[in-house]
């Protein structure tokens, strides 16, 4: 009997040490992306667009030369039950008689994933006007040359309602969210 | 009398015996491993300039993880080996990766441990981390350093919280 009480000690001690011995551990890795909706205008600063006054009498106003200087960049970041974004433009004031116009080209230079589509040719106004759609995970890239360039400018729209002005400032107003 | 008493005391005198030996060769057969350190939760910045990707790659401190590994004499040598599980969602474009950055200490002079010492990928799968050699004693090392990288961190991964569990295993080879 005692002999047998032996063995068992001896087994358990063996193997049930065994059943203890740690063999495997682990530890978490955790990575949080927000959400992201950035935007804005490279580069900064206003831009000034003159018509020139006929110099000869019965002839039209000359139109300003468009600024192609700014870009539009942005990053967009969103869930899997995100959807995708918009850009809109509006203008704080119209000037009678004149078209303050917005065209934003395809996307180039840096960047990746779903960039937006244009618009195409846009007559802005108080009201916001979607210049690009459809914008996915993406980012354009920082800086001039990167991103959706833009094309402003400036045309009579009824030369009844002009009136001579100097230094009217009008800001552009961009907002990016969620389609 | 006398000779049942003394009888009882040799047999209780054979069992600690026997105890004490099987206790220390246990040892000998045992591979054990403890895994210390902290969870990591990979600390990415906010993006503050629009236009801009992550960085895409992040890296713990060197001794994010450290590993207590011990292995028998009798089974010479063991490794240790690495695969991560989601828990509960991960995502297959954020690259786990990761190396041993220090040998931890021990007593045994003739002991080795080796390999790991470059990042490599984790997968879902095991990969062999390290190896151990044991030679003519237990091999324990403690406050083996281990270093965490992740890559592929970017704006295209759906917005959102990621886990993955990383299961460390001492095996033999």
């Amino acid at each position: 009997m005692l002999r047998v009480g032996f063995i068992l000690v001896l087994v358990f001690s063996f193997f049930g040490g065994s059943l203890y011995a740690q063999t495997s551990g682990s530890r978490n890795v955790s990575v949080t992306l927000p959400a992201i909706a950035l935007l804005d205008i490279e580069p900064a600063g206003p831009i000034t667009l003159s018509f020139t006054k006929p110099t000869e009498a019965g002839l039209p106003l000359s139109n300003p030369t468009p600024n192609t200087s700014k870009w539009i960049n942005y990053t967009s970041a969103y869930g899997t039950s995100g959807s995708s974004r918009i850009i809109t433009a509006s203008i704080n004031q119209t000037i009678p008689g004149i078209n303050i116009r917005l065209q934003a080209a395809a996307a180039s230079g840096a960047g990746g994933g779903t960039r937006g589509t244009p618009a195409g040719l846009i007559t802005l106004t108080t009201t916001p006007t979607v210049i690009i759609s459809g914008i996915g995970r993406s980012y354009t890239g920082n800086g001039v040359g990167n991103g959706h360039q833009l094309t402003i400018s400036v045309v009579p729209n009824n030369y009844s309602n002009l009136s001579a002005q100097t230094n009217t400032q009008v800001t552009v107003t961009y907002t990016i969210s969620s389609n | 009398m006398f000779t049942m008493r003394s009888q009882t005391n040799l047999y209780i005198i054979r069992v600690c015996c026997c105890l004490l030996i099987v206790l220390t060769c246990r040892q000998l057969f045992a591979q054990t491993l403890v895994v210390n350190g902290t969870h990591w939760n990979v600390p990415v910045p906010n993006i503050t300039e629009a236009g801009n990707d992550y960085a895409g790659t992040y890296e713990s401190v060197s001794n994010q993880i450290t590993h207590n590994t011990s292995v028998p004499l009798l089974l010479g040598s063991a490794k240790v080996s690495v695969h991560y599980e989601p828990d509960p969602t991960w995502n297959s474009n954020l690259n786990l990766s990761i190396r041993r950055t220090s040998n931890g200490s021990t007593l045994c002079l003739l002991c080795s441990i080796s390999g790991g010492t470059a990042y490599q990928p984790v997968g879902v799968t095991d990969i062999e981390l390290y190896r151990i050699q044991a030679v003519l004693a237990l091999a324990s090392y403690s406050d083996i350093g281990i270093q965490l990288s992740l890559s592929g961190v970017s704006i295209l991964i759906p917005s959102g919280t990621y886990n993955a569990r990383l299961v460390f295993t001492v095996g033999g080879l």
